[in-house]
C-alpha cells in the first residue's frame, strides 16, 4: 500500500485513494462505470480513445480520466451533459468506419463497443458515407486472426507486444484513418503470449484461431481455476457449457500472473474434454479387459493393495494433483497400509528451474512444490534408483501410480508406463485415457479421476504459494477424486448419489454441417 | 512599412556563408551572450515579449522558465518542419541566413543550460539541408560550435535532424517522437517537454524564426525589441504571403500592421479586377477571414484572435473572387485527412469524415443538411485530443462553413461549382 | 526469413555510422530508410527486414516509420519522381492542372510509374514555396517552382525526364 493517499469527489461520491493514482481509477476503485478503450491496467497509458473524458472541477476543458494524477480535494465527473456529449460523439467516432457485422462477430456479446455504445451512446447515427475498407482476414501467425476492419486502433495488443511479451511483432502502420495494426513479412505474430492480444483486444478485430466461431459466449458459464500448464499458477478462468471446456482465459491476478497467461496454459482446457478422457474403469490386462464398474474397480484395487505386503508396495506421485490429493494418499498408504516407499516422478528434471522471464517454467506441473512439502510432512520418499532397482529385483509387487493429468508434458509417459508395468500390478489412476496403458501385460487397472477443473483443492506454486479452488464443471461423472478413491479402495462408502452429471460432448450444428452440401 | 530586423541582410548572398555573415557582425553577439549571466538571458527575452514564431504563440521567455532548475541535461530542438500550408518563411531563413539560426541558437542554448540541440528540418527542405549543413560545419571550425566556445567556457554541440514528410512533426512532441525515430504521433501532455521531453529529458523546442530572433533581442536589448509591434505582440514577424496577389513573398513587418496594407501596399494588392474574397492569416489552421473583416483587422496575437481566427504562423493566403470556398476547403480538408497521425480517435475519424462530406459537396452530391453536419462534427473534434491537429482541421471547416455559408448553400443547390471558381480537378 | 536485399558497402558504412550519431539507435531509423531509398528508389518488404537485421532492431518498428512518412516510397517510383504541390495556394494557380498536364504529357496514371519506368507524377501536400506557386520536386532535388504546364515539361525535360 502506498503511504499517502488523497480524497476526492468522483461524481459526488467522496472517496479515499493513493496519492498519484489515476481519474479513472478512482472511478474503477469507486465502483462508478467510466466509458473507454485504450486504456488498460497492465499496460502503459496511450490516451488515444479520449472516452474517459471527464469534468475537473476548475479545469476549462474536459480532461481524459487515465492521464489525469488526482489531487487532494478534486472533484471530477463523467455526468455533466458535455462531458455525456462528448463520450457519445466519441463513441460515434469509433463507430463510423467500424462495420455492423456484429451477428458474424466472434467478440459479439463480449465487446466493449456493443456494451458501451449501449450504455454510453443510443444515438442516432449521422454517418453516411462509405467507410473505410480493410482487410478482413488477415493471419497474423499461428494463433490470431485480424479483421482490420473492426479494429478502433487502441492500441493495446501492439503495446502488448511492446511492453509485456517484448517480442515487437506488432505495429500500427500507415496513419489516420488509413492506420492499421500488421505484422511484418517474415514476423509473425508468434511467441507464447500472443493470445492476450486478443483477450485485450475491445473489438473483435484480433481472434482466437483456436476459439473463433465455435460457440457464442453468452452460451457459456465461467468457473475460476488455477492454471494446471506449470509451476506458476496463474489464475484463469474456464468457460464452459453442456458440451465441455472451449477455452481457458487469464484472471487478474497481481501476486502471480497480473492480467495474463501464457499460450500454453490456454491449451489446458483441450485434455479435459470427454474425447481424451477415460470415460470408466478398466481391469485387466492385454486384450483381456472386464467390464466393470468404477466402484468395483477400485474396490478390487484397494483389495490387492490390501493382499499385498506394505513393503512390497510403491507409490508414484507425479506433481499433477493437489496439496489435499497427496494429503489423503499419504494418509491411507502411510498410516493405513503402512507403505514404506514413496517415490516422485519427474517428468523433465532437466527443465525444472527454467522460466521465460514472464510467467512461463520449465516445471510443467502446478504443484511439485506441494508435493515436496507433503513428503516432507509424511516422509518416505525414494529415490528414483531404489524403484528401478525394486522393480527389476521383483521386491515391488503392486505399485501404484497418481499418473499425469496432461500427459503432453511428459516426455518419458511411454517408457515410464513399461518400467512401471514391470511390476505384477499396476494401479494407474489417470483422467486421460492412454492406449499404451490397454496394452500391458501385467494385471492393470485404471482408475479415472477428476482433472483440475472438476474438483477442488489447491496448488502451491513455485515459490511456495498455496493457492486454492473450487470445483467448476464436470465433464466425467464417473471420475472420481483421489478422496473418493482412497475411500473405496480403503473399504468405506461414498456417496453416489451427490454425483453430478457429466457433459454430453460436442454437439454437431447441423446448420453449419450441411452448408457444405448447400 | 516593412521593418528588416532579421532579413536586413536577406538580399545579400554572400550573408548565407560565415564569411559574409561575419562581415555584417556576425556572431558579435554570441560573444556578448556567453559573457552575460543564463538567466539574465531568458530575462530579457521574457521582458522583449517574443512570442513563438511558429504557430501558437505562446511566450519564449516563459516558456524556458519551465525547464526544471537543476543540473539536468536539457535539449533544445530547432522547429524547421515548416509544414503548415502557406507558410514558407522557415525556409527562406535558412536558405539566406543559416548562421542566423546557429548563433540564436547558441545564444539560447547557453541562455537554458543546453549542451546538445537539434534543428529538426522537414525533408523536402533539400537546399534548407545542404545549407545550414555547411553552415553548422564552418560554425563548428571557427571554434563557434564545441568545446570551450569563444574560450568562454561554453560547450554546445548541434546536429541537423531530417524528417521524411509529415505534417503532424510540426507539432512539438510530434517532433521529439520523431527525432526519436519513432512515428511522429504527439505524446500525451503531462508531462510537457520542458519537464520531459526528447528520450524524457527537459526538452524546448522552439521555431527558427523564434530561435533566430533572439540574437537580436540580445543584440539590442529587449526595450528597443519591443519598439516594433504592439504592446502584447512585440516584435517584427516574418509573413509568408501567398495566393492571389501580385507580389506574393517573405516580408518582415512590424506586429500590428494593418493585413490591408499587408496586402495592398507591400504586395502589390490583388489583380487588377479581382476583389478581394477572403484571407487565411495564419496557415491553413486559422480560421478564414471574410474580405470585410480582413480590411479591418490588424496583423498581430490579439486582433487575430478578437476577429476569432489566429496568427499562427504568419502565413497569410489571400484570396480573390475568382476562387470557390467549397473547392478551397475541400483541399483543406484534404489535407488533415491526409496528416491526421491517426491516433487520437476524433481526430483520426473526424478528418476523414469531414473530408467525405466536403467532397462530396464538391462533388454536386451535397445536402442542405450537411452544413451543419460539419459544424457538429468539427465542434465535437475540437479540443478533444491530444494535440491540436483536430482542432486546425475543425476551426477552418467552421470558419468556412459558417461565413461562407450562402455559397455552400447556392453550391449545394445547383450541385456546381459556384462564383466563376475553377472545377474542382 | 531469407532476404536478398543488400545495400552497397558505403550504404553499410553510412548506416552503421547514423546507428552511432544520435542518443538512441532507433534514430538512425529515418536515415536507413533514406539511404535504401537512395539506392533503390523505393523501400520494399525485404530492405525493412534486412534494415532490421543490419540496425538490430523489430521489423514492425521500422515499417512503423516507414509507413508512417509519406516521402518514403512503398513501391517502386519513376527515375524522376515528380510530385506536384496542390495545396491550397499552388491549388488557386493551377497545381492541379499542372498534376494532370504531366500525368498527360508523360502518358501516365497519378500515382503510377510510366512504362518505361522513367516517370512518376504523384499530388504532394504544401512543399514551403507558396510564393512560386505552382511548384514541384523531382525526386529528393531542388524545387522547380512558378511554374506552367509548357515551362515544367521543358524544365523536365531538360533534366532527362
Amino acid at each position: 500500500m502506498p503511504d499517502k493517499s488523497v480524497r476526492i469527489k468522483v461524481n459526488g461520491q467522496e472517496i479515499e485513494v493513493p496519492e498519484k493514482s489515476t481519474v479513472i481509477q478512482a472511478f474503477k476503485q469507486a465502483g462508478v462505470d467510466i466509458c473507454h478503450y485504450c486504456w488498460h491496467p497492465g499496460l502503459s497509458i496511450a490516451g488515444v480513445c479520449r472516452l474517459c473524458m471527464v469534468q475537473v472541477e476548475g479545469m476549462p476543458k474536459l480532461q481524459i480520466a487515465c492521464n489525469t494524477e488526482v489531487k487532494e480535494g478534486m472533484s471530477v465527473n463523467n455526468t455533466s451533459d458535455v462531458v455525456k456529449e462528448t463520450v457519445k460523439w466519441g463513441l460515434d467516432f469509433h463507430l463510423i468506419n467500424h462495420p455492423l457485422d456484429c451477428p458474424i462477430c466472434d467478440q459479439a456479446g463480449e465487446c466493449g463497443l456493443q456494451d458501451q455504445y449501449m450504455q454510453f451512446g443510443s444515438y442516432d447515427p449521422e454517418m453516411a458515407e462509405p467507410k473505410v475498407k480493410k482487410e478482413k482476414v488477415v493471419d497474423l501467425g499461428p494463433t490470431v486472426v485480424l479483421d482490420k476492419e473492426r479494429c478502433i486502433l487502441c492500441s493495446r495488443c501492439v503495446r502488448f507486444t511492446d511492453e509485456v511479451s517484448k517480442t515487437n511483432e506488432l505495429g500500427i502502420f500507415n496513419r489516420g484513418d488509413r492506420s492499421e495494426i500488421g505484422t511484418v513479412a517474415g514476423k509473425p505474430l508468434d511467441n507464447n503470449y500472443s493470445l492476450n492480444t486478443v483477450d485485450i483486444c475491445p473489438v473483435g478485430a484480433l481472434t482466437s484461431k483456436d476459439f473463433r466461431f465455435r460457440q457464442r459466449v453468452w452460451y457459456l458459464k465461467e468457473a475460476d481455476a488455477i492454471c494446471p500448464g506449470c509451476s506458476t499458477g496463474c489464475s484463469v478462468k474456464v468457460h464452459y457449457n453442456e458440451e465441455g471446456v472451449w477455452r481457458v482465459k487469464p484472471r487478474v491476478n497481481p501476486e502471480v500472473n497480473g492480467h495474463w497467461m501464457c499460450d500454453v496454459g490456454r491449451n489446458t482446457y483441450k485434455y479435459v474434454n470427454l474425447k481424451n478422457r477415460l470415460l470408466s474403469a478398466k481391469v485387466g490386462k492385454r486384450d483381456v479387459w472386464q467390464e466393470v464398474s468404477v466402484e468395483d474397480a477400485v474396490r478390487s484395487a484397494g483389495l490387492k493393495l490390501r493382499e499385498t505386503k506394505p513393503e512390497e508396495i510403491a507409490v508414484v506421485f507425479t506433481g499433477q494433483y493437489t496439496n489435499e490429493d497427496y494429503a489423503v494418499a499419504f494418509k491411507f498408504f502411510k498410516e493405513e497400509l503402512k507403505v514404506k516407499s514413496f517415490f516422485h516422478w519427474l517428468n523433465n528434471p532437466d527443465k525444472l528451474n527454467e522460466f521465460d522471464g514472464l510467467l512461463f517454467r520449465g516445471d510443467r506441473n502446478p504443484n511439485t512444490k506441494g508435493l515436496e512439502n507433503a513428503f516432507t510432512t509424511f516422509g518416505g520418499k525414494s529415490g528414483w534408483d531404489n524403484l528401478q532397482a525394486g522393480l527389476s529385483g521383483r521386491k515391488f509387487k503392486t505399485v501404484i501410480v497418481f499418473g499425469p493429468e496432461d500427459q503432453s508434458v511428459f516426455p518419458d509417459l511411454e517408457e515410464k508406463i513399461k518400467f512401471l508395468s514391470s511390476a505384477e500390478n499396476l494401479i494407474w489412476l489417470t483422467a486421460c485415457s492412454n492406449s499404451m496403458l490397454d496394452s500391458l501385460g501385467c494385471e492393470t487397472w485404471q482408475i479415472p479421476v477428476k482433472t483440475y477443473i472438476e474438483k477442488a483443492g489447491s496448488f502451491t506454486n513455485f515459490e511456495g504459494k498455496v493457492q486454492s479452488f473450487k470445483a467448476g464443471t464436470t465433464i466425467v461423472a464417473q471420475a472420481l477424486t483421489i478422496a473418493e478413491t482412497v475411500d473405496l479402495m480403503a473399504g468405506r462408502e461414498i456417496n453416489w448419489n451427490l454425483r453430478p452429471q457429466g457433459v454430453g460432448g460436442p454437439k454437431i450444428n447441423y446448420a453449419i454441417a450441411n452448408r457444405g452440401q448447400l | 512599412m516593412q521593418v528588416k530586423l532579421l532579413s536586413e541582410h536577406y538580399d545579400k548572398p554572400e550573408f548565407q556563408a560565415l564569411g559574409g555573415y561575419e562581415r555584417y557582425g556576425g556572431y558579435v553577439v554570441l560573444a556578448k551572450a556567453l559573457k552575460m549571466d543564463p538567466n539574465a538571458i531568458i530575462e530579457e527575452v521574457k521582458a522583449s515579449g517574443l512570442r513563438g514564431r511558429g504557430g501558437a504563440g505562446f511566450p519564449t521567455g516563459t516558456k524556458w522558465s519551465f525547464l526544471p532548475k537543476n543540473g539536468e541535461p536539457r535539449y533544445l530542438l530547432c522547429n524547421a518542419d515548416e509544414g503548415e500550408p502557406g507558410t514558407f518563411k522557415d525556409r527562406v531563413m535558412m536558405e539566406k541566413a543559416p548562421h542566423q539560426l546557429i548563433e540564436g541558437m547558441i545564444i539560447s542554448a547557453f541562455a537554458i543550460g543546453s549542451k546538445k540541440s537539434y534543428i529538426y528540418i522537414r525533408g523536402e527542405y533539400t537546399d534548407s539541408i545542404r545549407i545550414v549543413g555547411q553552415a553548422i560545419q564552418e560554425a563548428y571550425k571557427a571554434g563557434y560550435l564545441g568545446k570551450n566556445i569563444l574560450g568562454l567556457g561554453f560547450d554546445h554541440d548541434m546536429d541537423i535532424y531530417v524528417g521524411a514528410g509529415a505534417y503532424i512533426v510540426g507539432e512539438e512532441t510530434g517532433m521529439i517522437s520523431s527525432l526519436e525515430g519513432l512515428k511522429g504521433q504527439p505524446k500525451l501532455k503531462p508531462p510537457f517537454p520542458a519537464v520531459q521531453g526528447y528520450l524524457r529529458k527537459p526538452t524546448i523546442v522552439n521555431n527558427v524564426e523564434t530561435l533566430a530572433a533572439v540574437k537580436y533581442i540580445i543584440r539590442d536589448g529587449a526595450s528597443s525589441y519591443r519598439k516594433h509591434g504592439t504592446e502584447k505582440s512585440a516584435g517584427t514577424k516574418l509573413f509568408s504571403v501567398s495566393g492571389n496577389v501580385q507580389r506574393p513573398g517573405t516580408y518582415e513587418v512590424p506586429l500590428g500592421l494593418p493585413l490591408k496594407v499587408l496586402i495592398n501596399d507591400i504586395c502589390g494588392g490583388l489583380k487588377p479586377g479581382r476583389k478581394l474574397k477572403a484571407v487565411i492569416p495564419g496557415g491553413s489552421s486559422a480560421p478564414v477571414l471574410t474580405g470585410d473583416e480582413a480590411n479591418k483587422v490588424t496583423m498581430d496575437y490579439e486582433a487575430l484572435a478578437q476577429m476569432g481566427s489566429m496568427l499562427g504562423s504568419g502565413a497569410v493566403i489571400v484570396i480573390d473572387d475568382s476562387n470557390c470556398m467549397v473547392d478551397i476547403l475541400s483541399t483543406i480538408m484534404h489535407f488533415y485527412h491526409h496528416e491526421s497521425c491517426g491516433q487520437c480517435t476524433p481526430c483520426r475519424e473526424g478528418t476523414g469524415w469531414l473530408n467525405k462530406i466536403v467532397h462530396r459537396i464538391a462533388d454536386g452530391h451535397g445536402e442542405s443538411k450537411d452544413i451543419d453536419l460539419i459544424k457538429k462534427v468539427s465542434e465535437q473534434m475540437m479540443g478533444k485530443t491530444i494535440c491540436a491537429l483536430s482542432d486546425a482541421a475543425a476551426m477552418p471547416a467552421i470558419s468556412f462553413v459558417t461565413k461562407f455559408r450562402d455559397e455552400f448553400e447556392a453550391f449545394i443547390k445547383k450541385g456546381q461549382i459556384g462564383a466563376g471558381g475553377t472545377a474542382h480537378a | 526469413m531469407a532476404t536478398t536485399f543488400n545495400l552497397s558497402s558505403e550504404g553499410l558504412a553510412f548506416v552503421k555510422k547514423e546507428l552511432g550519431r544520435y542518443e538512441t539507435p532507433y534514430s538512425a531509423i529515418i536515415p536507413a530508410l533514406f539511404r535504401v531509398q537512395k539506392e533503390h528508389g523505393w523501400v520494399s518488404p525485404d530492405a525493412v527486414i534486412f534494415l532490421s537485421k543490419t540496425m538490430n532492431l523489430p521489423e514492425a518498428h521500422i515499417n512503423e516509420v516507414l509507413r508512417f512518412y509519406t516521402m518514403f516510397n512503398t513501391k517502386p517510383v519513376g527515375k524522376f519522381h515528380i510530385q506536384v504541390c496542390t495545396n491550397i495556394s499552388c491549388a488557386m494557380n493551377g497545381g492541379r492542372e499542372l498534376a494532370q498536364a504531366l500525368c498527360k504529357h508523360y502518358n501516365v496514371q497519378e500515382g503510377q510509374v510510366s512504362a518505361d519506368g522513367k516517370v512518376s507524377v504523384s499530388r504532394v501536400e504544401c512543399l514551403g514555396s507558396c510564393d512560386t506557386a505552382p511548384m514541384l520536386q523531382v525526386n529528393m532535388d531542388s524545387y522547380l517552382e512558378g511554374l506552367t504546364p509548357e515551362t515544367a515539361i521543358k524544365k523536365l525535360k531538360e533534366m532527362g525526364a
